[in-house]
């Protein structure tokens, strides 16, 4: 028995390694506690049935046994599932062999009825020991799998930023350089054309910033958000107002359900995605006509679109698009700056949310479509 | 503007010396006298002293946080207060309008943003000194018209039919016209001191308001959301 036990010790030691000592100590503390009154209550059982029907003790040894593997499978480890073995069969012979309340061993039969309980006791926690080691794995893997998907999102971002960054930075320094170093031979217009270079890149860069701010308000390890229920029009309307303020000359086309709704959401960001979403129509599209955004409501979501009559987007590049890579080369192509940050943050805003963004070409342009949830039940959905 | 007129006094509370020196040429340009302080508590001292009629206020700043000098301010002046955040955070802005501030404007912000809400604060807080100001002037923006006296709205030629609650929650901010209103002021002035925090009465009330008076809800004319904050009414001609 002492090489048996011995022979468990590194189990012990790998959980120490695991576990904080603290932690382990009331796990130690509420495994044995469960294995007590698991114990205390087949005995409970025992004894009333003992007092009731003395003939039948088959029964009793019954409760032990059922008490065992309660204790196997809600306790950590062999130990106490042995422990219970042993206790058992000492307190079956203690309390309701002939001689009662004597420890008698020399009952014919009584080793095998030992040797059965411990095996019981044995297989049922080796069973249930290993459950819980493949259930851990499980939630191990899972954390490493989104690890790795948090990491390429971080490292897509700060590529893109980076890029993004400098970019009006050397147009916001190399302006203004060019101005304090000629303001004496510079024409008028010639300045007014600097300074609203400056300007203008300024702008870009605070939206930027003001995009990757938005971010920040995101719970980073869990992806989670604090939501309150806010009415779908008022921020539709602040999101244009925002987008007016910066673009002026832009027309949106704004249709929003006769319905009154609330649903929950973080404004703030579900706003940022709206005027990353009508910047990205106005910038890209290459088109004229008014940008449309259109919100309807269905059973159980609320669905917003941004659609532009424009050059649409390359087929080969849909899927990829809120990846916030591969721009580059595009944004060279068509002159201009890749909304790269833009897209990608809308879809880390959209996920958080447990909403769905998407895009798609129509016949003459490209929408933008994405969805939020009308109402957020405990599990959230996953992609 | 007019010279005879006497100049308004400004004080400007900021530590960033570039933000200082933009924000005075402009104001001086449009004949503002203005006076600034790098830090609170030379704001404080200089507003004691000079008795500005409004201050444009930052909160962050190094020696104090600005909340706290809205509240000394208040202990003492009802003085328009202006606060100027870099957070974009709602709740700060919320909590500084609940503490005193007339108006907030976020960092980033245009000149001609600046300039509207000095006029606005400006004018209001002159109504509020004008003893004779129990007449209150009637409301006109585009095309609605609200007369406080005969307590009628009207949107072009037609009558706009509104509930007692809505009629009250249109006049206040019709009333306070150009500066944002806290939800928790809002409240406060139609349901009264001991409404809960939850404020989905009021935003009920405003969009059916809103289906009233504006053509389309989802791109208002007259009444604007300040998400998380409140409610801006546009300002009255």
């Amino acid at each position: 028995m002492g090489n048996f036990l011995s022979g468990l010790r590194p189990w012990k030691v790998r959980q120490k390694g695991r576990f904080p000592t603290r932690r382990k100590k009331m796990a130690v503390a509420r495994d044995m506690a469960l294995t007590a009154l698991f114990l205390a209550a087949a005995t409970l059982i025992s004894f009333w049935f003992f007092n009731t029907v003395p003939e039948n003790s088959a029964n009793i040894a019954l409760a032990y046994i059922t008490a065992l593997v309660l204790t196997a499978r809600f306790t950590n480890g062999y130990l106490y599932g042995i422990a219970a073995s042993l206790a058992s069969v000492a307190g079956i012979n203690y309390l309701f062999t002939y001689p009662y309340f004597q420890v008698n061993f020399t009952l014919t039969g009584y080793p095998v009825t030992f040797v059965f309980t411990l095996a019981i006791a044995l297989v049922v926690s080796t069973m249930t020991t290993r459950i819980k080691e493949q259930a851990d794995a499980l939630i191990e893997r899972e954390k490493l799998l989104m690890e790795a998907e948090k990491e390429k999102m971080r490292a897509n971002l700060l590529r893109s930023v980076s890029h993004d960054l400098r970019t009006p930075l050397t147009g916001i320094i190399g302006s203004s350089s060019a101005y304090i170093d000629n303001y004496r031979d510079l024409r008028e217009e010639e300045k007014l054309k600097l300074v609203s270079h400056i300007r203008e890149d300024s702008h870009w860069l605070l939206n930027m910033v003001e995009n990757l701010l938005s971010v920040t308000r995101i719970h980073e390890n869990s992806m989670k958000i604090a939501t309150s229920l806010e009415s779908v029009e008022e921020v539709a309307a602040e999101a244009v107002m925002r987008f007016h303020k910066r673009y002026p000359k832009a027309a949106v086309e704004v249709q929003a359900p006769e319905e009154f709704l609330m649903i929950p959401m973080d404004a703030m960001l579900v706003e940022q995605v709206i005027v990353n979403l009508l910047e990205n129509a106005l910038v890209h599209s290459g088109s004229s006509r008014p940008v449309e955004l259109t919100i309807s409501c269905e059973e159980k979501y609320i669905a917003f679109c941004v659609r532009d009559y424009g050059v649409g987007i390359a087929p080969e590049r849909l899927e990829t698009i809120f990846d916030g890579s591969g721009y580059t080369t595009e944004s060279a192509l068509d002159g201009h700056r890749g909304m790269g940050i833009g897209l990608s943050i809308c879809k880390t805003i959209i996920t958080a949310h447990n909403g769905f963004i998407f895009a798609r070409n129509h016949q003459e342009g490209c929408a933008f479509t994405f969805t939020l949830p009308m109402e957020w039940g405990n599990t959230p959905k996953k992609e | 503007m007019n010279k005879n007129i006497a100049r308004k006094s400004i004080l400007l509370i900021e530590d960033e010396e570039n933000i200082r020196s933009f924000i005075s040429t402009t104001l001086k340009n449009q004949n503002y006298k203005i006076t600034t302080a790098a830090n609170g508590e030379e704001g404080l001292h200089l507003a004691a002293s000079l008795c500005p009629e409004l201050v444009l206020l930052d909160l962050g700043l190094p020696d104090m946080d600005g909340m706290n000098v809205i509240e000394k301010l208040r202990t003492w002046t009802a003085v328009p207060v202006i606060v100027i955040s870099a957070r974009s955070d709602e709740h700060e802005k919320a909590r500084a309008l609940d503490s005193g501030a007339d108006d907030y404007i976020t960092k980033p912000f245009s000149t001609v943003e600046l300039l509207a809400r000095i006029r606005t604060s400006l004018r209001h807080s002159s109504q509020m000194q004008d003893v004779s100001s129990i007449y209150q002037k009637p409301y006109h923006y585009k095309n609605l018209a609200i007369s406080f006296e005969n307590h009628v709205v009207t949107l072009g030629d037609e009558m706009i039919h509104l509930t007692q609650i809505e009629y009250k929650l249109l006049t206040l901010l019709a009333k306070n016209s150009g500066k944002v209103l806290t939800y928790t002021y809002i409240m406060e002035k139609i349901w009264g001191p001991y409404t809960d925090g939850n404020n989905q009465i009021l935003r009920v009330n405003m969009a059916n308001i809103r289906r009233k008076i504006e053509k389309n809800p989802a791109v208002p004319e007259y009444v604007f959301t300040e998400i998380g904050i409140g409610y801006r009414m546009a300002e009255s001609d």
